[in-house]
């Protein structure tokens, strides 16, 4: 700290000056509070960023989102490239959270470098580019996803697939991408179940999550309902009910082996509802006299869930496992309930008309889907799980057998609009409904699966 | 003190530099600065050559072994008419009965077993329909029961609407179709 010079005073002689020296303990005395205050300063910021640090720098938040947020979608460098670019759009697209800037204001070409500058003007906030290449018939495609602000790279990973697999492909960066921007996994990657009919047979098939590319299963019923995912770690099977030999069983298909197992079938109306993580069935059987709710242990054991002398039937878990919600017609008409998984504390929450079904929870396990009969024809409704908030999501033809997708964005379903019966997408204000089974093909019963 | 000033300063840059590490996640979208990250360039960049990889396969479907339940065959035929419902009921109407007393008639004649359906119409969900048809077959073989027929000679099975008599979306089907339907059953 150099003193100051007084005037008069000679140099060579540095005879500290009473004032000079008042000033130097001053500007000590100041520098330590300020290293002191810079020293807390950032000591706090940075235990108070920790709570807020997310590995994703989260652009939206899905549970509240206010606006939908520019992005660019560039073809990827490379033989197809154009293709796959055209199925990621497709897929954020229709979430409805995202603005696709249009190709002719792009000022970068694909197989150029990243530049922020180029992408600035047009006001995007991020950028997807790439390059494939095609090695015989298989697919190797690089995909980075920038940060137009920062100039930063998000997301760089290869992706590799035979040819025949591109839409699947796309569907992966897609979903990385949507996973970069709103921190959840959506719908892309996932399966869709679905019954179709053809010449009286009824099969199951699975699709993409857009109901591209069905592959059959092999079962050709007379009678078939509700496909079920099996929500076991790692296990790919579906739970369906059928009617063989004058009589209604519960069947599990192993996906990976394609072995059927017969679950339960007792004499009696025997419909599944759901599987839980541990394996066990939630179905309703009349077995017991009159249709009723019952729990399969992965033993064989069953045990009671309802029992009253009504309708109990619809049952699923909440995505906790902690309640079910069902349909019954305990009070003079068919309406949703819930109830504890031990079978207590049963609530109606359907209070609007006289006849409320096939109600499915949402991810959150905040609302359940349902469908109700509301001016002549079924329609779908969700409701928050105390009752409130009823929306109406459907209008034309007929609506039946919502299932959300795993984010709780989507919510999938059965509509005969169009004459026969199909499977049918909307987002979850029932914006953007379009059919996504087969042209011409009777189908129903979808469920998107969820892993 | 002045050994102290270095320390604070080297403590004040690591907690910097640690900051600059982390990105904050933002609220719903606002403005470009509110969006800025504190990322600094470059300590991001996620090097290719040791990006993550993701293979995509699919195996072909293998042919479906099925499970057949071990029920015996049965011959079948179909002789007396149906008896109809209500909407959403299943209570036996009045004139269901004279077919009824008619059918134990029958069965205690030729010692058959009975299969006894349960239909509805289509207006409710599938699921729902299947309950109401199986109460609807239940109903029947109770008061086929308190008739003198045995139990053990009766079968039921609801088949909701899954089966139904006519297509149409009129009154008039809808009521053709919320129906009891009787088949009977001789051993193969």
């Amino acid at each position: 700290m150099r003193g100051f010079l007084l005037r008069g005073e000679k140099t060579g002689q540095s005879k500290p000056c009473p004032y000079n020296q008042k000033r130097k303990k001053y500007h000590d005395k100041y520098l330590k509070l300020l290293m002191y205050f810079l020293f807390i300063l950032f000591t706090l910021t940075g235990i108070f960023s920790f709570p807020f640090v997310s590995d994703a720098k989260l652009y939206i938040d899905i549970t509240n989102p206010e606006r939908r947020i520019p992005i660019a979608i560039s073809p990827l460098a490379g033989p197809l490239g154009r293709e796959i670019a055209q199925v990621v759009s497709a897929d954020l697209n229709y979430t409805g959270f995202f603005i696709l800037l249009k190709e002719e204001g792009f000022t970068e070409l694909p197989h150029q470098d990243f530049n922020r500058e180029n992408w600035l003007p047009a006001g995007v906030l991020c950028v997807l580019k790439g390059t494939v290449s095609l090695i015989g018939d298989e697919l190797e495609a690089e995909a980075r996803l920038f940060d137009v602000e920062t100039g930063d790279n998000l997301l760089g990973k290869k992706y590799k697939a035979p040819k025949n697999l591109l839409r699947s492909l796309a569907h992966s960066i897609a979903d990385d991408v949507y996973k970069e921007i709103t921190g959840v996994h959506g719908v892309f990657r996932t399966q869709l179940a679905f019954i179709t009919e053809a010449g009286g047979a009824k099969d199951i098939n699975l699709a993409d999550w857009d109901g591209e590319r069905p592959r059959p299963v092999g079962l050709a019923e007379k009678m078939l309902l509700g496909p079920r995912w099996s929500r076991e770690k790692g296990a790919r099977a579906l739970v369906y009910s059928a009617e063989r030999k004058r009589r209604w069983g519960i069947y599990k298909l192993d996906l990976d082996t394609m072995k059927e197992r017969l679950l339960f079938m007792r004499p009696g109306t025997n419909l599944a509802g759901d599987m839980s993580e541990n394996g066990e069935i939630l179905f309703s059987s009349s077995f017991g006299g009159n249709p009723d709710i019952y729990l399969l242990g992965q033993a064989g054991g069953i045990k009671k869930i309802t029992n009253s002398g009504t309708i109990e039937v619809s049952p699923s878990f909440s995505p906790d496992g902690g309640r079910i919600v069902f349909v019954s017609n305990r009070g003079g008409s068919p309406q949703i309930y819930i109830m504890d998984s031990n079978g207590y504390n049963i609530s109606r929450i359907s209070f609007s008309g006289g006849y409320n079904t096939s109600p499915s929870w949402s991810p959150d396990g905040e609302r359940v889907a349902f469908v109700g009969r509301y001016q002549g024809r079924n329609q779908i409704f969700t409701v928050r799980t105390d009752g409130s908030e009823l929306l109406l999501l459907t209008s034309m033809g007929n609506n039946e057998e919502p299932a959300f997708s795993r984010d709780g964005k989507l919510i999938v379903f059965t509509s005969d609009r169009d004459g026969k019966k199909a499977v049918y997408m909307m987002r979850g204000n029932g914006e953007g409904q379009r059919r996504i089974s087969p042209a011409g093909v009777k189908s129903y019963g979808p469920r998107w699966s969820t892993n | 003190m002045k050994k102290l000033i270095p320390l604070l300063a080297i403590i004040a840059a690591l907690m910097l530099a640690g900051c600059s590490q982390k990105k904050i996640s933002g609220p719903a979208p606002g403005s470009q600065s509110e969006m800025a990250g504190e990322a600094a360039k470059g300590t991001e960049e996620k090097d290719l050559a040791g990006a993550k990889e993701e293979s995509l396969k699919e195996t072909e479907l293998a042919k479906l072994e099925k499970a057949e339940p071990d029920r015996p065959e049965m011959a079948e035929t179909e002789k007396l008419s149906d008896i109809f419902f209500d909407f959403d009921s299943y209570e036996l109407r009045e004139d269901a009965k004279p077919v009824l007393g008619q059918l134990s008639k029958e069965l205690s004649r030729n010692g058959e077993a009975l299969l006894i359906e349960g239909h509805a119409d289509e207006r409710g969900t599938n699921e729902y329909n299947l309950a109401l048809g199986d109460r609807r077959a239940a109903s029947v073989k109770k008061h086929l029961a308190g008739l003198g027929v045995a139990a053990g000679s009766l079968e039921t099975v609801s088949y909701g609407e899954e089966k139904p008599m006519c297509n149409d979306q009129t009154e008039d089907c809808w009521a053709k179709n919320r129906r009891a339907h009787f088949v009977f059953q001789r051993a193969k």
